[in-house]
């Protein structure tokens, strides 16, 4: 996680692209990884599908449950990529709802992660108040809990949150749940700013990031982009060559 | 921010009181605070799950404190012996490593420490471990040791825990002696220590209330946080202020029609031979059944938070009515969201909310049963959060809904407890009513938790059984997790995800019961039993024919089953069954599976 915040200091902007384990059946996942590594991004966040995912839109979700009619489980998403040969050249993060966490344990959990080469967690319902739940455990394998951060979250929260921000902060762009927006709501660049000043961590956008306009207009007040519900689509739909801009727009300025 | 762990705990009622702490600590080296693994782990039902639960060790072998920590469970554990680094290293779960530092020497040895953790503590004296003498906290200045791992012991009081803090900046401070009085844990001083603490910070709002032993909590998206703890804070001072008790009752009393009579069942109570059978007749309350209980006091308490849009979920379809119903008398935007099995199952009361002017949204996700309608319900609030709130139906999700619903409902159990000492001069022996989610039930039984020689008994949903795959019998089959806000217990399958119940009873069809409901299972307060699809179909008809009423299929449950309890009583002994609605909303199905009935 350390080259996000390397990045961030040369001035480059982060690409952080999600992508639905399983979807398409696991086998799919290490090429997905390895064609989203040489395309260019930044990180890639790993998603678990869950029975109830309550911060995801219909995208997302439609996915998780092509995943989950696979037989796709937390467990089974880390012995793929224990087994994976390639290198793994950018941080990869899972992101996943807390039962399935509890329910193969958090301390089991973290190690695996460890072990399938993870550097960073996000569990969108595990908020602030109970990160202790895991936060201690991945700790001790040096894995960051990525925090969230949204328009509704009140300036003491924030400052709280981001005294304790690890790998970088997870900016929710929009007063909703994950998917594809045409529209921007106006206060989300001065949110972007705000956060942005006070985080001694990279500040990256997600929800509702799908078009090079939503780019160009946060370009200057955040430090990445989180993609998620237009990368799903597209490895769905078979036209993920059409996100290859979008990546650009966002990376190819970077230095090298 | 500084985390506080309260120490050496042997009481229930000192974990109760430690609640707003971080961690709180097991004594299982030889001391005058030592606790059994057994006792841990019966302590431990009560600490709120996202609280550390640290196991004091001094020189204990691997294998103790791996059984320690499997069995209690711990999350962390403290060395206070002489434990080698292999040791510390071998432990699977994070580790605290004290040291008594009595000069700059001691202070060079912590600086070599393997553990995640280190602990400074004032040199001990009768026992290993802390003695609850003041060290010099200076010796600690300019130690390279990185506050994040330091947590400080030793002497440390409510008084001069700020100043502490405010010197060496710690993960974490640790107290024991310091909130004892005559060598017992105080309640009055963990608390105040907690405060003490916490002072100025924003931790203070975020104590650990809303749990349940160690079920609840509020495990939502960020985005509604800021919504959900609004709503603890308007609930927690609405409920102290008269006005609003006051007009909640005034709408119970001139509108829903309370309060509701508790009617001797005398042919039933003849038909069974055991017993005196009372029944609690929310069926009589306007709507049909308890839910307008809880939906009434919601909706006093959003537009007193100025909120005048409403969204919720439904399952049988008599929470929306009841939302549909409180809205239109209130004049608020009213959406819910319901199952499109269930709008099947229940196209009368569909057809009920459109005429109350809702909107009804189907959910064709998962199962289209109540779980669906509720995450359905829960996205358009993370959507909507600024100008909604969400009606939860039942004593489910993040806190405060749980204990907010069971306040709405208790007023069943307090007319209960107060018209039955009128009839009978005395408590019942035994009180039955059905679970879902568990809101009529929590409602009844709440106001009797404290009167032990009252028998309350939980009926759930078997389904088709318990054998087979067919059922909503979370307590008989589920196991802990999260889902929808709280900690509680679901049915789930082995990689956590959340698995479809069946009942024939649309209100019952939920795969998790409520934190406090889960809780009270634990500590066996209250017995849950289940009752199956065909078992409750008959007691329909008996209870119908018996008693000139016909109930919810969510309430025959509970009759089914007093019909069972009823054959163990005598007929000295008195029996109360809620029955939670009438059965009007199911007259398709009763048609349908009672048919050729004569």
């Amino acid at each position: 996680m350390k080259r996000l915040q390397d990045l961030k200091e040369s001035g480059g902007k982060a690409f952080v692209a999600y992508i639905m384990a399983g979807d398409g059946g696991l086998s799919r996942l290490s090429e997905q990884v390895q064609y989203l590594q040489e395309t260019g991004v930044t990180a890639i966040e790993i998603g678990i599908p869950f029975s109830d995912p309550v911060a995801d839109g219909p995208t997302i979700e439609a996915a998780g449950n092509r995943a989950l009619k696979e037989g796709v489980t937390l467990q089974k998403v880390l012995d793929e990529m224990k087994n994976w040969t390639f290198e793994v050249k950018i941080p990869l993060l899972i992101m996943t709802y807390l039962n399935p966490v509890l329910r193969v344990g958090v301390e089991h959990f973290v190690k695996e992660c460890k072990k399938a080469g993870v550097s960073g967690l996000i569990i969108p319902d595990l908020p602030y108040e109970h990160r202790e739940l895991v936060e201690p455990f991945a700790k001790k394998e040096a894995i960051a809990l990525v925090q969230l951060v949204t328009l509704t979250t009140t300036e003491e929260r924030l400052e709280a949150i981001l005294n304790e921000a690890e790998g970088f902060v997870y900016a929710v762009t929009v007063k909703g749940i994950t998917g594809a927006r045409d529209e921007m709501s106006g206060d989300v660049q001065a949110f972007m700013r705000r956060v942005r000043d006070k985080s001694p961590v990279p500040v990256y956008a997600g929800f509702g990031i799908s078009k090079a306009q939503h780019v160009e207009l946060l370009r200057e007040d955040v430090d990445g982009f989180i993609v998620g519900s237009a990368i799903v689509q597209a490895f769905q739909d078979g036209t993920i060559r059409e996100i290859e801009p979008l990546i650009q727009a966002v990376t190819a300025l970077n230095p090298v | 921010m500084t985390r506080v762990k309260i120490c050496g705990l042997k009481e229930v009622q000192h974990i109760e009181a430690a609640k707003g702490a971080d961690a709180i600590g097991f004594v299982f080296a030889p001391s005058k605070r030592r606790v059994s693994i057994e006792q841990a782990a019966e302590l431990a039902q009560h600490v709120p799950i996202s609280t550390d639960k640290i196991g004091v060790f001094v020189n204990a072998s691997l294998e103790e404190i791996e059984e320690t920590v499997e069995k209690v469970p711990l999350t962390m554990v403290q060395l206070h012996g002489d434990e080698p680094d292999e040791l510390v290293e071998a432990i699977g779960v994070p580790v605290i490593q004290a040291f008594s530092i009595r000069s700059k020497e001691d202070v060079e040895k912590l600086e070599r420490s393997k553990a995640d953790f280190i602990l400074v503590d004032a040199p001990g004296t009768d026992y290993r471990g802390g003695s609850g003498k003041v060290f010099d906290w200076s010796l600690l200045e300019g130690a390279q040791v990185d506050a994040s791992r330091l947590i400080l012991a030793g002497g440390l009081n409510p008084a001069n825990v700020r100043a502490a803090i405010g010197q060496t900046n710690p993960h974490m401070v640790d107290v024991s002696s310091g909130v004892e009085t005559d060598g017992r844990k105080d309640a009055v001083k963990i608390q105040e220590f907690i405060k003490q603490a916490k002072g100025g910070s924003m931790q203070q709002a975020v104590e650990k209330i809303g749990f349940f032993g160690k079920y609840g909590g509020q495990f939502v998206p960020e985005t509604l946080m800021k919504a959900v703890k609004e709503l603890e804070e308007a609930y927690a001072e609405a409920k102290r202020d008269p006005e609003f008790i006051n007009e909640y009752h005034h709408y119970l009393s001139e509108y829903v029609g309370r309060e509701q009579p508790l009617t001797y069942a005398k042919r039933l109570t003849e038909a069974w031979g055991g017993p005196k059978v009372y029944l609690k007749r929310e069926d009589l309350n306007h709507t049909g059944a308890h839910k307008i209980n809880n939906a009434l006091g919601q909706a006093l308490l959003a537009m007193r938070m100025g909120k005048r849009k409403i969204v919720a979920e439904t399952g049988a379809g008599q929470h929306g009515v009841a939302t549909a119903t409180v809205c239109a008398l209130f004049d608020l935007e009213c959406v819910i969201f319901m199952g499109e099995e269930d709008i099947k199952r229940q196209q009368l009361n569909v057809f009920r909310m459109k005429l109350l002017g809702a909107r009804v949204e189907s959910v064709t996700k998962g199962s289209s049963t109540l779980k669906d309608a509720v995450n359905e319900a829960l996205r358009y609030w993370v959507t909507n959060v600024e100008d909604t709130h969400y009606l939860i139906g039942s004593a489910l999700g993040p806190h405060p809904f749980p204990t907010m619903v069971r306040d709405f409902q208790s007023v069943i159990g307090e007319e209960t407890k107060r018209q039955i000492v009128a009839h009978e001069g005395r408590l019942p022996d035994t009180v039955l009513a059905c679970i879902g989610g568990g809101s009529n039930a929590i409602g009844i039984f709440y106001p009797f938790i404290g009167d032990e020689s009252v028998r309350l008994i939980g009926v759930e949903a078997s389904g088709e059984g318990l054998h087979t795959e067919k059922h909503a019998a979370t307590m008989a089959k589920g196991t802990e997790g999260v889902l929808h806000g709280a900690f509680m217990k679901l049915l789930q399958d082995e990689a956590g995800q959340v698995l479809e119940a069946h009942s024939i009873s649309a209100g019952l069809d939920y795969p998790g019961v409520g934190p406090e409901h889960s809780h009270l299972a634990d500590i066996g307060r209250v017995e849950y039993v289940s009752i199956t699809d065909a078992e409750a179909l008959d007691a329909v008809v008996t209870f119908s024919r018996l008693e000139g009423i016909i109930p919810a299929l969510e309430s025959a449950h509970a009759i089914a089953q007093a019909e069972k309890t009823a054959k163990d009583m005598k007929p000295d002994e008195l029996m109360v069954i809620c029955v939670s609605g009438r059965g009007d909303k199911d007259m398709a199905t009763y048609a349908e599976r009672l048919e050729g009935l004569s």
